[in-house]
């Protein structure tokens, strides 16, 4: 047990110091540090990031663009791009062994994509039309409001199973999947589909609006309000982001918006952290990490706010 | 229709192996690109020394003072490094519009019109995005 709070609060330690080596030299002083610099603590910081975000069960876009944006000199417009860039490395490379374990349904990933798609590009040209202070402001108040969903929906999850509605059955949303942690089939089936179809639209213009990674949202969406077993849900979920996050990535592209010198060491970070974040996941209770996520989010959604008003 | 049906099973089967080969092929790009980037070996448009003055712009902007390529101007320009790194985003950004174009012939062969339907109008708002359409 103390080896395990001590763990936390060297994770906690660790991620709120990397940024602060960023912070001892903001934008108008950038040239203080040499240009290599950077993307090293970049690097690094990722690198806490990918352990955090696996530990905390998130995925690492949602900590890179508060964090990131908030600490580095980077532009918000190629912190966004970078973010989106990395959530979407993260879905790529999971899906394929998220499809052939069954973990992840492509049907009941497709037409939640496809309105979370249409809410990406939307919220891409949106975020990056507006005036950066106001585009701060709400990705500190959206930032806060993730925190807050994490804290009070961090026990909760549903493997209620409920009756398929009209939509469901139209569209052959059910199926079964293996559960290894139980040893049998697991059988699902959705209900609201309508209400998901519209949640994930909404969850698509905030992943593009600010370039965050979404299963945050999506996994209540699916496991709350659509009856997903919860990890189906996870799994369909990482699945969506990497078609969604697609949409958008290519509208931030298009504008010029991604810097290679941000996006590479960022998804080499996160990439590698996560791999060891598995391990340290085995020494790590998972409350604790994602007690230190709530932690980090909360202090990088006030910052982002504050930035946002005194700029 | 359980999930474990050989159609089901199929298509995501399918899906995973191109999937896997798109990412494959991206990362590797990425990285080898920004490796011959860092390195000096495929010398970039803006020098790496310039961009502390230019990160903290804000698109328009830095694009104003750097001449960065919009659209997709920047496949004219991949003999500078910093650019020659965008393939490997445009692969990894193009790898399920090609997973989709690839299983929509599994949903139509099935008689499955709401699955090809919605394969296609995802194609169509993909390729759209990345047209630069929007």
């Amino acid at each position: 047990m103390r080896l395990r709070t001590l763990a936390g609060f060297a994770a906690t330690a660790a991620l709120a110091a990397a940024p602060r080596i960023a912070l001892a030299a903001p934008a108008s002083h950038a040239s203080a540090l040499p240009w290599w610099a950077w993307p090293l603590i970049l690097f690094a910081t990722t690198f806490l990031m990918g352990i955090v975000a696996v530990v905390g069960g998130i995925g690492g876009g949602v900590l890179f663009v508060p964090i990131v944006g908030g600490f580095f000199p980077f532009h918000l417009d190629f912190v966004r791009g970078a973010g989106l860039l990395l959530a979407l490395s993260g879905a790529l490379a999971a899906g394929p062994g998220l499809l052939r374990s069954g973990l992840a349904s492509l049907r009941l990933a497709m037409p939640l994509a496809l309105a979370g798609s249409v809410g990406g590009i939307l919220g891409a040209l949106v975020g990056l039309a507006l005036p950066t202070r106001v585009v701060q402001v709400a990705l500190g108040i959206t930032v806060l409001l993730i925190a807050a969903l994490m804290w009070f929906t961090r026990s909760s999850g549903s493997d209620v199973r409920h009756a398929a509605d009209r939509w469901a059955i139209a569209m052959g949303l059910h199926g079964s999947f293996h559960d290894p942690a139980v040893g049998h089939g697991v059988d699902w089936s959705v209900h609201r589909t309508h209400h998901g179809l519209a949640a994930f639209f909404g969850i698509g213009i905030v992943g593009g609006l600010f370039g965050l990674g979404a299963g945050w949202a999506n996994v209540p969406a699916l496991n709350l309000l659509m009856g997903v077993p919860l990890k189906l849900a996870v799994g369909t979920s990482g699945l969506a982001i990497s078609i969604i996050n697609t949409s958008a990535a290519w509208v931030y592209m298009n504008k010029g918006a991604l810097l290679p010198i941000i996006i590479v060491p960022s998804i080499l970070g996160v990439m590698l952290g996560a791999r060891v974040g598995v391990r340290v996941l085995k020494a790590i209770k998972a409350s604790t990490a994602r007690n230190v996520v709530i932690v980090v989010l909360v202090a990088a959604g006030i910052r982002s706010l504050v930035q946002g008003l005194v700029s | 229709m359980p999930l474990s049906t050989p159609s089901r099973r199929n298509e995501q089967e399918v899906y995973a192996r191109w999937l896997a080969w798109g990412v494959r092929l991206g990362f590797g790009a990425l990285v080898a690109t920004f490796f011959l980037y860092v390195t000096g070996l495929v010398p970039p448009g803006i020098a790496p020394e310039r961009l502390p003055q230019l990160w903290g712009l804000p698109v328009d902007q830095y694009i104003a003072a750097t001449g960065a390529p919009t659209g997709w101007s920047w496949v004219a320009r991949l003999r500078e490094g910093d650019l020659l790194n965008l393939v490997g985003v445009a692969i990894l950004a193009s790898a399920s519009i090609a997973c989709h174009l690839r299983v929509l012939p599994l949903f139509v062969a099935s008689r499955e019109r709401v699955f090809a339907a919605i394969c296609v109008a995802q194609v169509v708002v993909l390729v759209a995005a990345a047209a630069g359409v929007f």
